[in-house]
């Protein structure tokens, strides 16, 4: 394989062009447009009409999808969307609470299985990320529960033989002249009452009349994640269940020659010994033995191509390709090569940032049941439809014999997108005919998972005399998520009548795409933004050295913004001018970024620090929110302290402010491991790192104070997992440039 | 045969000796609460009392706990009953995933055994062997203090702590 394969094409993409389509029809057909981060797929061969894959009592009142009531007045929210800790559970049924007029504490909350109902809106199929869950289904929800509250009133007024304009609602009871009654005492009456129509939908409530919208209460998953009783992925229980732990090539990519089972099958209960797809299985009737065993299994592996890859040569190819002419445009404004000539630039500036493990805590787990021409898994999963398709499709079935059941994900970020330990599971389980739990060790989870990208990014940039940025160029050298996306996504959301190989013609073809013809989103989301650039080019060279690559929490923006914020703390500086009045003088026209600048900045004006600390600023906008951090740090010993964060987000109407400032706090958090820790390494085409001696998280004793500050607002909601964390890196490095006049430009930042 | 006590109980496994004592909990008794994060005692998900000390049970064989007492999640409180700790941490929504959060409480509520009353930086040194993923740490270090603080001059919470830790 040649990693630099896209170096001979050429940049002007129009005289290659064999697709009929515009850039945007295209983008616009691959679900990419607008920061969908799912492919949008239509579901054909997937009728609506199917049963719902939920667990309802027999004489409940199922009104939609999302809601069952029973006559003892008791609510079960089927939650479209997967809890992986950012509180969806609690935001999504404070939206449907809100309009039905129910306390969400009320709410007992389930996850469905597969089906259309339950689709993201935002991405056309049933998956969660992209922080997108509380944006899309803002109106739907809402529209649903609305419907459903004119149904009750309705039901209600002839069972009580009143005018509807007679009834109040409050807190999961009609009332009649001050009298009480419970909902469930309406729901017969109720199911002989038509819904209110699409072209027709019962009114909304006005934002005024909001009792549960923008307030703040506990979460409503509070009481069983602090008692133990939660389920995740790795506590369920089948009969009968036997354990599987997997061995996955040391070398990324590589498949199984020959295994000698001698030592490991006359092990303790071990049952059975399996080669599948991505390595070898073994199976024991009780965890801690498959592991043992499967520490005495000797495999002999088929190296991949991979096998010379070290960090040092991404590097190098890399750096090649960003020296190259080589790159495709996008986010272009006025003539940055015109610019160029007139001016003499003032940084030319390179950000590297290194490959990355999710390591959510709960390594990749599953459950799996293959019996009687039916295949059943259970896992954490940020998405149950690809994994009925994939199993389906490995175990040649048809959709309707896979069901999917979801749990408590153990921290998603991202990774719990990716979802071949579902696949492996239910391999096993039909090769052994028994139930399985596969669990993967931490050394699997570092090392044989999908990760997020390394990047070299370069910017360059000029700028007049009174500090105003007039020409950018930036250019970001490294691999793509998306066609990967699609080669793993597609098989798991077509219907199984589409065959592979016509699946990987359309991979092909984006692959193609990404490379010549219009950058993938996430690989330069962000590297231009949020400023008034009049002169602005960005620019992408992919390179593609074949490493399983993923959406890491804020995906592109997790590295574009520490080079874009590094660099205009640079501009800044050389312009001998305040970081903070830099920004707002050069986001002029970018009035919600400006804002959330001006009132951190005026935050850190006001900062009290302590000898030694120094202030370090960075604003950036993702997922259609705005954040700007300011981060006071001390440099001692050679190490960097991380004392405060002052955080400002503006994520548009706020659902649930303590949860908005639980996700900026655990942002930051996440961002700050990638910013002193993170650094996952090749070589010899395998992951150094293993466990958290090797590859560390951030600990208590380096967790700084978060102070957050939500802009009051009433725009439509936006992201709220993963905005907060693009500004804290470049944050961080600009205080250590403060503190020491060291500019950093290389993650994780080392003295 | 090995016999320990689990959550007051006394219980016998023939696990072979070597079994971390988590697997013991969670696959033999079937006990979920507590969880594997790394198996090298890195990150505290599993983290148990042993006679009323807080320790990784994914390196403690099982052998080492013959005869000894084990306290797990379980068995601090549950949901009709929670520890202040635990009501602690879901009022002030300390949890996000949720999945080290059984470990973050198990070590905190071994520290407040021992320090009724911590100071912020003994909490943090306490608590900087358990990881949390998604960053909870300020919600966590809050919730300890502000149950130290509501049993500081409680002294009926010390003698039943300390009657607790005798049993």
């Amino acid at each position: 394989m040649n990693p630099l394969k896209g170096m001979n094409r050429l940049k002007d993409v129009n005289e290659t062009n064999e697709f009929n389509l515009s850039r945007r029809q295209l983008l616009k057909s691959m679900g990419v447009v607008g920061g969908g981060l799912v492919v949008g797929i239509s579901l054909t061969g997937c009728g609506s009409d199917s049963p719902l894959p939920i667990d309802t009592a027999a004489n409940g009142y199922l009104p939609n999808a999302f809601l069952q009531i029973t006559s003892d007045n008791s609510f079960v929210f089927y939650c479209p969307r997967d809890e992986m800790g950012q509180g969806i559970t609690t935001g999504l049924a404070t939206l449907f609470a809100e309009e039905l007029d129910v306390a969400p504490q009320r709410f007992e909350v389930k996850f469905p299985g597969v089906h259309p109902a339950y689709n993201n809106p935002a991405f056309g199929a049933q998956g969660t990320g992209g922080s997108a869950s509380i944006r899309a289904h803002y109106e739907p929800l809402r529209q649903a529960a609305a419907n459903l509250r004119s149904v009750l009133i309705q039901a209600a007024a002839a069972d009580l033989g009143v005018a509807p304009d007679a009834i109040n609602l409050d807190d999961a009871h009609v009332v009649v002249n001050g009298q009480r009654h419970p909902f469930g005492q309406f729901i017969e009456t109720a199911k002989t009452l038509p819904m209110p129509t699409e072209d027709n939908p019962a009114p909304l409530k006005a934002a005024s009349d909001f009792k549960y919208i923008g307030k703040e209460f506990p979460r409503l998953d509070g009481v069983a994640k602090s008692t133990g009783t939660a389920v995740f992925g790795i506590d369920v229980e089948l009969p009968n269940m036997h354990y599987a732990a997997i061995k996955h090539s040391p070398v990324i990519g590589s498949t199984v020659a020959s295994v000698n089972k001698t030592k490991a099958e006359n092990m303790p209960g071990v049952t059975d010994i399996v080669t599948i797809s991505s390595g070898v299985a073994i199976v024991a009737e009780k965890f801690w033995q498959a592991k043992k065993a499967a520490e005495q299994l000797e495999i002999k592996w088929n190296t991949s191509e991979l096998a010379n890859l070290s960090t040092e040569q991404l590097k190098q190819d890399f750096k090649q390709m960003l020296d190259s002419d080589e790159g495709v445009a996008s986010d272009e404004s006025g003539d940055v090569a015109a610019e160029f000539a007139s001016k003499e630039l003032a940084i030319n500036s390179e950000y590297w940032a290194p490959m990355l493990s999710h390591s959510p805590l709960e390594p990749m787990s599953a459950v799996a049941r293959v019996e009687n021409g039916k295949a059943e898994v259970w896992s954490g999963t940020q998405g149950v439809q690809p994994i009925r398709g994939l199993v389906a499709r490995a175990l040649d079935m048809t959709f309707d014999q896979v069901s999917i059941h979801n749990t408590y994900c153990g921290g998603g970020f991202g990774r719990r997108s990716y979802v071949s330990h579902c696949i492996e599971a239910a391999e096993i389980a039909a090769a052994t005919s028994k139930p399985i739990h596969l669990l993967w060790s931490r050394e699997d989870d570092t090392r044989s998972g999908v990760f997020r990208p390394a990047s070299l990014m370069r910017i360059k940039a000029t700028m007049d005399e009174q500090g105003t940025v007039t020409g950018w160029q930036a250019k970001r050298a490294g691999g793509n998520i998306m066609p990967q996306r699609l080669s793993t996504g597609l098989p798991g959301v077509l219907p199984t009548a589409v065959p592979k190989g016509l699946i990987n013609t359309a991979v092909n073809v984006a692959d193609s795409v990404f490379e010549n013809w219009i950058p993938d989103p996430t690989s330069v989301e962000g590297l231009s933004s949020d400023y008034d650039f009049p002169n602005k080019e960005t620019l992408h060279a992919t390179i593609n050295h074949g490493l399983p690559l993923h959406f890491w929490r804020s995906v592109g923006h997790s590295f574009t913004a520490f080079a874009k914020e590094s660099a205009i703390d640079e501009l800044a500086h050389k312009a001998g001018m305040d970081v903070v009045d830099f920004r707002l003088k050069n986001s002029q026209q970018q009035p919600r970024i400006n804002n959330v600048i001006k009132i951190a900045g005026d935050q850190m004006k006001q900062m009290q620090t302590k000898p030694g600390h120094h202030l370090g600023f960075a604003a950036h906008s993702s997922f259609e929110s705005h954040v700007a951090q300011v981060a006071e740090v001390s440099v001692e010993d050679g190490r960097i302290h991380v004392h405060k964060v002052v955080c400002v987000v503006d994520c548009g109407r706020v659902i649930n402010p303590d949860i908005v400032r639980a996700q900026m706090e655990g942002s930051i958090m996440y961002g700050l491991t990638a910013t002193i820790h993170g650094n996952l390494q090749l070589k010899n085409g395998g992951i150094k790192e293993s466990n958290f001696h090797d590859y560390p998280i951030l600990r208590m004793n380096e967790a700084p104070n978060v102070e957050v500050i939500i802009v009051d607002s009433e725009e439509a909601p936006t992201g709220v997992g993963e905005p907060g964390l693009p500004p804290i890196a470049p944050a961080v490095a600009n205080a250590v440039f403060a503190a020491t006049g060291q500019r950093l430009r290389s993650l994780p930042l080392t003295i | 045969m090995i016999t320990f006590t689990l959550n007051g109980q006394t219980v016998e496994t023939d696990d072979a000796p070597d079994t971390p004592l988590l697997w013991v909990v969670r696959d033999t008794f079937k006990l979920k609460g507590s969880k594997f994060g790394c198996g090298a005692g890195l990150c505290g998900a599993c983290t148990m009392h042993l006679d009323g000390q807080a320790v990784r049970t994914c390196i403690l064989p099982v052998s080492a706990v013959a005869g000894k007492s084990i306290t797990t999640i379980e068995g601090l409180g549950t949901p009709e009953d929670m520890h202040p700790l635990q009501a602690a941490w879901s009022e002030q929504s300390v949890p996000q995933c949720g999945y080290c959060q059984s470990g973050q409480i198990m070590s905190a509520a071994a520290l407040l055994e021992h320090n009724a009353n911590p100071s912020e930086e003994e909490v943090e040194r306490h608590m900087a062997g358990n990881i949390c993923r998604c960053g909870c740490y300020p919600r966590i270090k809050k919730a300890i203090l502000s149950v130290a603080e509501q049993n500081s001059g409680n002294e009926l919470f010390h003698e039943v702590r300390a009657e607790e830790a005798q049993s």
